[in-house]
């Protein structure tokens, strides 16, 4: 594997992380609407979310011009 | 419950994942790289490490090398970005090791953790049958109440549960769900606990500012139970006078919320339980008889103990390895002592039979693998029903003689010539009668 290759991982990685917390937060919301939990902890989940997307938007960005780079 | 070790450098997700775990019912540590992982699995023992493959000060295999080398036990659950881990997991880490792949829901996390929850459960090959997932019991009138429950679950029809106390009613409200295979929510409700300003708030619901109180607005158990089912309990304790509004929403299936103009649609299964006898509900001025029409489409009643004694040894080895599981202990049962248990009367049914096995479960010597039964069962609410179930159709005199002689025995602390003269007989017949019996330990 060589270094391009690399950087190729790292950044799908960087990318998976943000997906991982985006599908998790989401998992925390659905279970405080089904079992009356305070409403409070999906509103805080939800802007989890909302800067979970961004995040994920600069990773791809970051792999776009990776790879117009190359 | 299981001890959760999760290792991941991602501080977000390990905040989101350890209220999931801890909401599934697990404890959970959390370390976020090789050297906080070793150092929690140096100070406790863990039942399962959720492990991130790529870690700050190296890969998630250098985890596995150290529990492996320091023969440790935990289930280990690799989580990783991509799938083609299990090519090089397959012969490196036996069958204790396994993989989820980001990104993660909450389905892979349970799935994942009951792997290594249900390891205990080889030494559970004896373990009855759990019908509908809750109900225990072979015997004849537990048949038929499956029989019932199949039936009514295909159907949407409301069901009034009837038995005395104890017999497991809100069980069979769940078995019942469980059946109809809903995907809503089982929402379970007390009337009997409820004041009378509250009943029809808890029930349908208010808006915000309906009354001092109401800083909000909040959905009530019909409107919670969506397309479950709803399950009343102690629905015969409701004030008569706040009958019919109920009465009103089982007839239009609609709700007003307190202080609510707005009708809301409901669809759920209406399940009420009771523990007054018919006869009481006809002539007693409890229920409405409109009411119990509507409630009761499909009544059930459900066994008392003392009609299916030959579930108790079964219930029993259910409860006994609840609670090893729960306590990681192996106690077992002997056959003397699940007979013992079989012949008690159990006035408070299955709720009285579980406590006395948690009781004698706590009374137990843990380095001993045989439970400690108490001398008796004797519980303060025991005599108040003895009297109504002790004579059951189908008793012999002989075992009605023989509680009698166990009673008064009990009564007298067992001076025999203090019994003998209550029971109105001589010292000397009461003498062959135990010896008969085989004598009792009072």
């Amino acid at each position: 594997m060589n270094q391009a290759d690399n950087d190729i991982n790292q950044l799908i990685h960087d990318t998976r992380g943000p997906l991982n917390r985006i599908s998790m937060q989401a998992e925390l919301i659905k279970m405080v609407l089904e079992n009356d939990m305070p409403k409070e902890k999906a509103l805080v989940a939800v802007n989890k979310i909302i800067m979970a997307c961004q995040d994920c938007s600069k990773s791809l960005q970051d792999i776009t011009e990776f790879l117009q780079a190359k | 419950m299981l001890q959760v070790l999760l290792v991941d450098d991602d501080s977000e997700f390990t905040e989101v994942a350890c209220q999931i775990i801890e909401f599934i019912g697990h404890d959970v540590c959390v370390a976020a790289n090789l050297k906080e992982a070793k150092e929690w699995l140096a100070q406790q023992k863990f039942d399962h490490v959720l492990l991130d493959f790529m870690l700050p000060d190296g890969s998630g295999l250098h985890l596995i090398d150290f529990i492996n080398q320091n023969d440790l036990t935990p289930y280990i659950t690799l989580i990783t970005g991509h799938p083609s881990v299990k090519g090089m997991l397959t012969g490196l880490c036996g069958p204790k090791v396994s993989y989820i792949v980001k990104p993660l829901q909450r389905e892979d996390i349970e799935a994942t953790l009951n792997k290594s929850s249900n390891k205990p459960k080889k030494a559970k090959s004896n373990m009855p049958t759990l019908h509908f997932g809750c109900l225990v019991g072979e015997s004849a009138p537990m048949q038929a109440l499956y029989t019932m429950i199949e039936r009514v679950a295909k159907t949407s029809a409301n069901v009034m549960l009837m038995g005395e106390s104890g017999v497991g009613k809100e069980v069979v409200a769940n078995a019942i769900h469980t059946s109809t295979g809903a995907t809503d929510p089982i929402v379970a409700t007390n009337c009997g606990a409820l004041s009378k300003e509250l009943i029809n708030s808890e029930l349908f619901g208010h808006e915000k500012g309906a009354f001092t109180g109401a800083v909000a607005r909040k959905d009530g158990v019909f409107v919670r139970a969506g397309n479950g089912t709803l399950f009343l309990d102690e629905v015969t304790e409701m004030p008569l006078d706040m009958q019919p509004n109920l009465l009103r929403v089982l007839e239009n299936k609609r709700v007003i919320p307190v202080g609510g103009t707005r009708e809301i649609a409901v669809n759920c299964r209406v399940v009420s339980a009771t523990n007054r006898e018919m006869s009481e509900l006809a002539q007693g001025n409890i229920l409405r008889e409109d009411i119990y029409y509507r409630l009761a489409v499909f009544p059930i009643n459900i066994p008392p103990l003392s009609e299916r004694k030959e579930d108790i040894p079964l219930l029993a080895e259910v409860f006994l390895q609840q609670l090893n599981s729960e306590n990681n202990t192996d106690f077992s049962w002997s056959d003397e002592q699940l007979n013992i248990l079989k012949n008690n009367a159990w006035p408070g049914n299955v709720r009285e039979l579980r406590h006395a096995i948690h009781r004698a479960f706590i009374m137990s010597d843990p380095a001993s693998k045989t439970i400690q039964l108490p001398d008796s069962f004797i519980s303060p609410f025991a005599s108040k029903t003895k009297a109504s179930s002790a004579i059951s159709a189908g008793q012999t005199i002989e075992d009605l003689e023989k509680e009698l002689i166990r009673v008064t025995l009990n009564k007298v602390d067992g001076n025999k010539t203090q019994a003998a003269e209550m029971l109105g007989i001589s010292t000397k017949t009461l003498y062959n009668r135990l010896h008969a019996y085989g004598d009792f330990s009072v």
